[in-house]
C-alpha cells in the first residue's frame, strides 16, 4: 500500500520531470533511425565468392569475363580467412561487388558461412553441362532468389521444369540468421531500455539528494526500501515502454514477447539498481558523472564485439551487457534458444537483487540531518 | 518520553566528536529547548534519536522505542520538522502532504486542515518549487504534524521567519503541547525558547553545560546582572556582569576602582544573556 503510494508519488514526478521523456523520445528516434536509415543489410556492394570446378581453358574463360568489370582489369592474390583456415584467393573488385576466386568448395562454403556472403560453385556436370551451385544465406530477397532460379534458363519452356528440378538444400539448420535491421535490435534494446536505466535512476536520486526528501522519507513508518523500489518501478515501466517501441515495429508479433519482458524487467532491475548504488556514493550527478561513463564505455564493449563476428574474447563476456546482448538476439531470433534469455534473467535478478541490498544498507547509513 | 545516556558521535568515525557524552531526560507533556551555537551538536542529536544517524556510542530511547534497533513502527509516533525544508518541488503543497499522510498507519490529518493552520491557506495547489525559502520552511513544519504526533522533533522551526509567523508558529507549537504532545526544540531563538520551554539544555561544542528551567535560571541569575557604562581609552564601553560569579565581581571591582563610570543599574537577565554568562559564548 505504501508502495503503491510512493510508486504512484514517482510516476507523477516522473511525468512533471524531463528524464521520462527523454528516454521514450530516445526510443522513437531509435525507432526512426532503424526503420528508415538502416538497410535491411548494409552494404551497397556484395562480397561473393567463386569456385570454378572447370578444366584451366574454362577457368580463365569465365575469369576474363569476370576481369572485363575490374576497375583496374587485374587481379589481386589474397589470403582470406574463414573458419579458423587460410585461403588463397584470387580478388576482382568491380563497382558493385568484391569476387574472391577460391580453389575448392569447401573454401567457398567456409567463407559463405562466416562472412555471410553469397558463394557460387561452377562445375561440368555428367553430360558436359555447366552446372551451377549456389550457397545463400537465406535471408536474400526473394527477388534475388528467384531471379537466381531463372537465370541460367534460355527458354521459358523449360523454365517451370527446370525450377522444379533444381535442388535446394539447407546446410544449416535451426538457424535463421537475423537481416541486418534485426540485428541491431539487441544493442539498441540493451542501451536504451536498460543500461540509459542506470542513468536515468542515478539522476532522479541526485534530483532527490538535492530537495533532501529522502530523510523526511527516513522518518516515516515506511521504509526507505520501499522509496527505493517505487523509484525503481519507474525506470522499469519506461525501459519496458521503450524496449517495446524499439522491437515491436520492427519484429512485429514473430517473437516471445513474455521472453522480452522478463528480460527487459530483470535487466532494468539489475540495472537501476546499479545506478542506485553509485547515485549512493555521490551528492549530484557531475561528481557522479565520471563513474558512470567509465561504466558505459565498458558495457559498451560488448555492442562493439558483437558486430566485429570474428572478435568475441572469454573475457567480454564477464562484462554484464554481453549476456543481455546475446538474451536479447536468442529472443528476436527465429529459432533462437529459450534457455539463454532464461537463464540470463535469473542472473540478472539474483545480481539486482544483491546490489539492491547492498544500497539499501548503504542508503540507510549515509542519510543525513 | 526521550531518554539519552552517554552519547556520542562522530561523523569521520573517530575522536572527533560532534557530540560527547550527552546525556538527559525529556518527560512526557514536556517542551525541551536544546540550546546553542552554530555547530555545537544539536541537529547531529536530533538526528540520532530520530535514526537518521547510526547510534555509534551510549544508549538512548524514544517513545519507547529503543534507538539501538529501531522499530518503523516508532515513526506513527514521531513528527520531525527540518532545520532545512526538504520538500518535493514538483507537486504542489496539498501533494506533498497527502502522499506524505499515505506513510503512517495511524490516523492522518487533512493536509489542507494542515496548510491553513501554518498561513498557507489559498497555496495548497501550487508547486512548492514556486514557494518562498520561509513559506517551504512551514510547509515541512506542517508536514510533522500529519500523524498526530506524540513526540515532536522541531529543528529550528522559526529560523528564516518573520517575526508574525514565527509568533504563528510558536502558537502552534504551545496548542500541540497544551493537548499533550511532548517537544523536542532545538533552537538559535531564546525569546522562543523562553516562552515554550519547560526546561532547556545549553549545549556547546557537543557538550551539554547546562540542563534547566528558564525560570529557575532567572531565579538564579535574576537581579543579579549588573549593566556598568563606563569609559576606556576616550570611548564609552557597556558590559553586563553576574554578580554571583567570582570572575565576574572580581572584574566588577577593578572596573569601579580603576575606571570613569558613566550608569551602572542591576537588570533582569535574559536567557541569552544567562547562556553567555554560563557558557561563555554567544549564541551565533
Ligand atoms: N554531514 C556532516 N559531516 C561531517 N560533519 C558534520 C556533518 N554535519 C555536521 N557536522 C559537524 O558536526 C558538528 C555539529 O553539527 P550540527 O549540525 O549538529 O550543529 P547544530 O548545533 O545543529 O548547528 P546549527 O545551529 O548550525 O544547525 C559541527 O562541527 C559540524 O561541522
Ligand atoms: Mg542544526
Amino acid at each position: 500500500m505504501k508502495l503503491l503510494s510512493s510508486f504512484k508519488k514517482e510516476l507523477i514526478l516522473a511525468s512533471r520531470g524531463f528524464y521520462f521523456y527523454v528516454e521514450l523520445i530516445f526510443a522513437l528516434v531509435i525507432l526512426a533511425v532503424l526503420l528508415f536509415a538502416i538497410p535491411q543489410n548494409f552494404s551497397g556492394t556484395s562480397t561473393e565468392y567463386l569456385y570454378f570446378n572447370l578444366p584451366q581453358e574454362g577457368k580463365e574463360i569465365f575469369k576474363n569475363i569476370i576481369l572485363e568489370d575490374d576497375l583496374d582489369t587485374k587481379s589481386e592474390m589474397v589470403e582470406i580467412k574463414a573458419g579458423g583456415k587460410t585461403f588463397n584467393a584470387e580478388l576482382i573488385v568491380t563497382d558493385e561487388s568484391e569476387i574472391y576466386i577460391v580453389n575448392s568448395e569447401e573454401a567457398v562454403r567456409m567463407l559463405a558461412e562466416t562472412h555471410r556472403n553469397i558463394g557460387a560453385v561452377l562445375e561440368l556436370d555428367d553430360n558436359n553441362q555447366l552446372h551451377y551451385k549456389y550457397y545463400l544465406q537465406g535471408y536474400e530477397s526473394t527477388r534475388l532468389k528467384n531471379l537466381i532460379s531463372i537465370l541460367f534458363n534460355e527458354s521459358t519452356d523449360v523454365l517451370k521444369e527446370r525450377i522444379e528440378n533444381q535442388d535446394v538444400r539447407p546446410l544449416s539448420t535451426g538457424y535463421e540468421p537475423l537481416n541486418d535491421r534485426e540485428n541491431t535490435i539487441p544493442p539498441l534494446v540493451a542501451f536504451s531500455g536498460s543500461l540509459m536505466g542506470m542513468f536515468i535512476m542515478a539522476s532522479y536520486i541526485f534530483l532527490d539528494k538535492k530537495e533532501g526528501v529522502i530523510k523526511a522519507y527516513a522518518v516515516t513508518a515506511s521504509s526507505v526500501w520501499q522509496y527505493l523500489m517505487s523509484k525503481i518501478f519507474v525506470v522499469l515501466l519506461t525501459s519496458v515502454v521503450s524496449g517495446i517501441i524499439i522491437t515491436m515495429p520492427v519484429m512485429g508479433f514473430s517473437i516471445n514477447y513474455g521472453l522480452l519482458l522478463l528480460l527487459l524487467l530483470t535487466t532494468g532491475f539489475f540495472a537501476s539498481s546499479l545506478g542506485l548504488l553509485i547515485a549512493s556514493f555521490y551528492n549530484d550527478l557531475v561528481k557522479a558523472f565520471g563513474v558512470i561513463y567509465l561504466i558505459l564505455i565498458l558495457m559498451m564493449v560488448p555492442s562493439i564485439a558483437y558486430f566485429i563476428p570474428g572478435w568475441d574474447p572469454v573475457w567480454i563476456k564477464i562484462i554484464p551487457s554481453y549476456p543481455m546482448l546475446q538474451g536479447f538476439k536468442e529472443i528476436i531470433l527465429p529459432n533462437g534458444d529459450i534457455a539463454y534469455p532464461l537463464i540470463a534473467s535469473a542472473g540478472f535478478l539474483t545480481a539486482g537483487i544483491v546490489l539492491f541490498a547492498i544500497t539499501n544498507i548503504r542508503f540507510k547509513k549515509t542519510l543525513s540531518v | 518520553m526521550i531518554k539519552v545516556e552517554g552519547l556520542y558521535y562522530s561523523y569521520s568515525n573517530d575522536d572527533n566528536f560532534a557530540v560527547k557524552d550527552v546525556s538527559f531526560e525529556v518527560a512526557e507533556g514536556e517542551i525541551f529547548g536544546f540550546l546553542g551555537p552554530s555547530g555545537a551538536g544539536k541537529s547531529t542529536t536530533q538526528g540520532i534519536l530520530t535514526g537518521l544517524l547510526q547510534l555509534q556510542k551510549g544508549n538512548a530511547s524514544v517513545a519507547g522505542y529503543d534507538i539501538k534497533n529501531i522499530s518503523r513502527k516508532m515513526f506513527n509516533k514521531i513528527g520531525m520538522s527540518f532545520e532545512q525544508s526538504n520538500v518535493y518541488s514538483k507537486m504542489t503543497a496539498k501533494e506533498n502532504l497527502s502522499f506524505y499522510s499515505k506513510l503512517f498507519d495511524v490516523e492522518t490529518r487533512d493536509p489542507i486542515e494542515l496548510i491553513n493552520l501554518v498561513g498557507l491557506g489559498g497555496k495548497e495547489n501550487i508547486k512548492t518549487g514556486e514557494f518562498s525559502k520561509g513559506m517551504k520552511h512551514r510547509l515541512t513544519f506542517a508536514r510533522s504534524m500529519i500523524n498526530n504526533p506524540s513526540m515532536w522533533f522541531l529543528d529550528e522551526p522559526t529560523t528564516g521567519l518573520d517575526p508574525a509567523i514565527a509568533a504563528d508558529i510558536k502558537d502552534i507549537i504551545k496548542e500541540h503541547n497544551n493537548k499533550g504532545v511532548t517537544v523536542f526544540l532545538t533552537t538559535h531563538n531564546m525569546f522562543i525558547a523562553d516562552e515554550l520551554c519547560d526546561r532547556v539544555a545549553f549545549i556547546v561544542d557537543g557538550v551539554i553545560k547546562l540542563i534547566d528551567s528558564p525560570k529557575i535560571l532567572k531565579l538564579q541569575y535574576g537581579k543579579k546582572l549588573v549593566e556598568v557604562e563606563y569609559v576606556q581609552d576616550g570611548n564609552v564601553k557597556k558590559e553586563t556582569f553576574s554578580t554571583i560569579m567570582q570572575k565576574d565581581k572580581d572584574l566588577l571591582n577593578q572596573i569601579i576602582a580603576d575606571k570613569e563610570i558613566l550608569t551602572m543599574h542591576t537588570k533582569e537577565a535574559t536567557l541569552e544573556e544567562i547562556f553567555i554568562k554560563v557558557t561563555g559564548r554567544g549564541l551565533v
